[in-house]
């Protein structure tokens, strides 16, 4: 029932053209008074996929396509930290516990019940969701600062208890795995068929970020991100949607987790611990938790700079430091910020990026 | 019966009593107003029958369903919405992008609107589609507060005093607005300190005080009323007009 205002001049509702745009440009470009043309964000997205796919073919040797297996699934780790921080506005500093929760499952259905990579995946992601949700119980009742608190303790006791699980979790020693059982015709042996198996398992987290950001759900999450009293006041159920987005990245981390199992095929306690976390963090602010390419930028530069610059550990960890204070002080909205608003610069808009609370995930 | 029946509705915060045993009909096609002096109570019991703070004691009725202490989401659901004393919005997301929210959430079950557009184009700001919220002038915030609540396509529509804060011209306008809803069969429980406004607009006017109902009728009669007049003026003053 079409109702008439009176008191303000009336230009219509949008065009349905521009609208399609917008829905385009929602994850890209966040929500930008200026988004990205759909055209640019295909040519990306298709550009993208094809160096991608192209990579093991340009010659970049062994020590190459093994940092960019441990950038792709830690950048599928970081898609679901880039879902639950960018979109709902929940940070996790013990994320990798939550990998590690998927990994050292997957590891156990191994050398317990000898399940495969294929046969164990299923169990370990939905006891990674679960374990999520469960670390975000107490985030209900208390507030964001608590949660954060929580996930890095949570992720200290995942290390205690791996260390002291006996043979059942290895201990400090962890365990081992044998490789990815082979679909006809692929033997996941070879390194370059490891690396499509992860980027494959990349493109699909991908989609579903985008395809989360451009729904009604990603909508309702940004709603409790920018305002949770008037989500709930608008009939959004919060608490609900809270855990659910944190069991969503608990899938993603999973996922994540069961592929860097099967890459190193040995894992033990201290690739699930604080530091790594810590690294996931730095990583998804770095690259822009709220942009599309966001999580994957932060993954290429936290695991590609110290092999760029020649830096031993220490040194890149001085790095990272000074990184993460860098893009705190100059780009609050993460790498990902900066490139889209040269772009937007690029083309000539002037509002680049609008609104007070603006890029601060 | 009326729509919303509220019946012996307590809150008290610690010490303080801030709902004292309120007791209020309302139907959902009129302009109710409710008054009273700053700390009376009127905020919390929307916000109480919103379901935002717990009720202490007492019964909150919609359409005949107890939804005492439900839940802010589900009362919202059943299309008893309200709006905040101080605006409120989806402040780093776009104006379309706030309605949208809303009106995603008031389509299940079928909404009124088949589409945001015509929110924004109800309340007067469709030009203002693709700015963020949080960069909006205060009028058009207040503005969006009101589409962001009738996207939900409510029955009845709880506004704490929307007018707050808006110059002359802009309050007028809102007025007109919101004289508009209960033809269309959204009933409205308004909150406001304007007392020439009200009476305008107003059905009826309940009049709070320390959390207790005092006065309720028709606008003439109830700011004629001696009491009414005593907690506005102070016993001292009672000859001047409120
Ligand atoms: N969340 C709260 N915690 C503690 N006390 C509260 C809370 N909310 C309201 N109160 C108290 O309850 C009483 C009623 O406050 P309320 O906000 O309902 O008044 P009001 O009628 O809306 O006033 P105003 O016209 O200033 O908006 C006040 O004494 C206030 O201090
Ligand atoms: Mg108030």
């Amino acid at each position: 029932m079409p109702m008439t205002d009176n008191s303000a001049g009336k230009t219509g509702a949008t065009p349905e053209g521009v609208r399609a745009r917008d829905r385009l440009a929602l994850l890209t470009a966040d929500n930008a008074a200026v988004p990205l043309p759909a055209g640019v964000q295909a040519i990306t997205a298709i550009l993208l996929a094809v160096l991608l796919i192209a990579l093991p073919w340009l010659g970049l040797g062994y020590r190459f396509l093994s940092i960019a297996i441990t950038t792709l699934y830690t950048a599928i780790g970081l898609y679901g930290l880039g879902l639950q921080f960018g979109q709902a506005g929940i940070m996790s500093v013990g994320h990798a516990a939550l990998m590690g929760v998927g990994a050292y499952a997957s590891a156990i259905l191994s050398v317990q019940l000898g399940l495969g990579f294929w046969t164990s995946l299923p169990f370990a992601m939905a006891l990674s969701a679960i374990v999520g949700g469960v670390i975000g119980l107490p985030t209900l009742r208390v507030g964001g600062q608590h949660y954060i608190i929580i996930t890095f303790c949570f992720c200290a006791l995942f290390v205690i208890v791996l260390t002291n699980g006996g043979t059942f979790t290895g201990s400090a020693t962890g365990l081992d795995v044998g490789s990815v059982t082979p679909l006809p015709g692929i033997n996941f042996d070879k390194l370059s068929n490891n690396y499509y198996l992860v980027l494959a398992a990349l493109f699909l987290a991908l989609a579903a970020t985008y395809l989360i950001g451009i729904s009604r759900y990603g909508r309702t999450l940004r709603a409790i991100r920018e305002n949770e009293q008037l989500a709930r006041s608008v009939g959004i159920n919060v608490d609900l949607h809270k855990l659910g987005v944190l069991m969503v990245s608990g899938l993603f981390a999973g996922l994540a987790g069961v592929l860097q199992l099967y890459y190193l095929r040995h894992i033990s306690p201290t690739l699930f611990g604080a530091f790594p976390s810590l690294y996931l963090a730095l990583m998804v602010m770095l690259g822009g938790a709220r942009y599309l390419y966001g999580p994957l930028i932060g993954a290429v530069v936290v695991n590609f700079l110290p092999e760029v610059l020649n830096l031993d550990p220490v040194d890149s960890r001085i790095a990272y430091g000074v990184c993460l204070l860098l893009v705190i002080l100059l780009l609050p909205g993460g790498v990902g910020a900066g490139i889209k608003n040269i772009c937007c610069a690029i083309r000539g808009g002037s509002e680049t990026q609008v609104g007070g609370s603006n890029g601060r995930a | 019966m009326a729509a919303l029946e509220v019946r012996g509705l307590r809150k008290q915060f610690g010490g303080v009593v801030a709902l004292n045993g309120i007791d209020l009909d309302i139907d959902t096609d009129r302009v109710v107003g409710i008054v009273g002096p700053n700390g009376s109570g009127k905020t919390t019991l929307f916000n109480v029958v919103s379901g935002v703070h717990p009720a202490t004691g007492g019964t909150v009725f919609w359409q005949g369903q107890d939804i005492t202490n439900i839940g802010a989401h589900r009362i919202a659901r059943k299309r008893l919405v309200r709006t905040f004393q101080q605006a409120m919005s989806f402040p780093g997301l776009t104006v379309d992008e706030n309605v949208r929210i809303a009106w995603e959430q008031g389509r299940r079950g079928g909404g009124r609107w088949t589409s945001p557009g015509m929110i924004l184009d109800f309340v007067g700001l469709a030009p203002l589609g693709r700015t963020i919220a949080g960069s909006l002038p205060f009028g058009s915030l207040r503005r969006l507060g009101l589409a962001v609540a009738l996207g939900v396509s409510p029955e009845l529509l709880l506004l704490d005093e929307p007018g707050a804060g808006l110059n002359d011209s802009e309050a007028q306008a809102f007025a007109s607005v919101i004289a508009q809803l209960p033809p269309q069969g959204i009933g409205v429980c308004l909150i406001d300190h304007d007392m020439d406004m009200m009476s305008d607009l107003c059905d009826r006017l309940v009049v709070l005080d320390f959390g207790t109902k005092i006065a309720e009728g028709p606008p003439s009669q109830v700011l004629a009323d001696p009491k009414v007049r005593e907690v506005y003026l102070g016993p001292d003053k009672k000859a001047a007009a409120p």
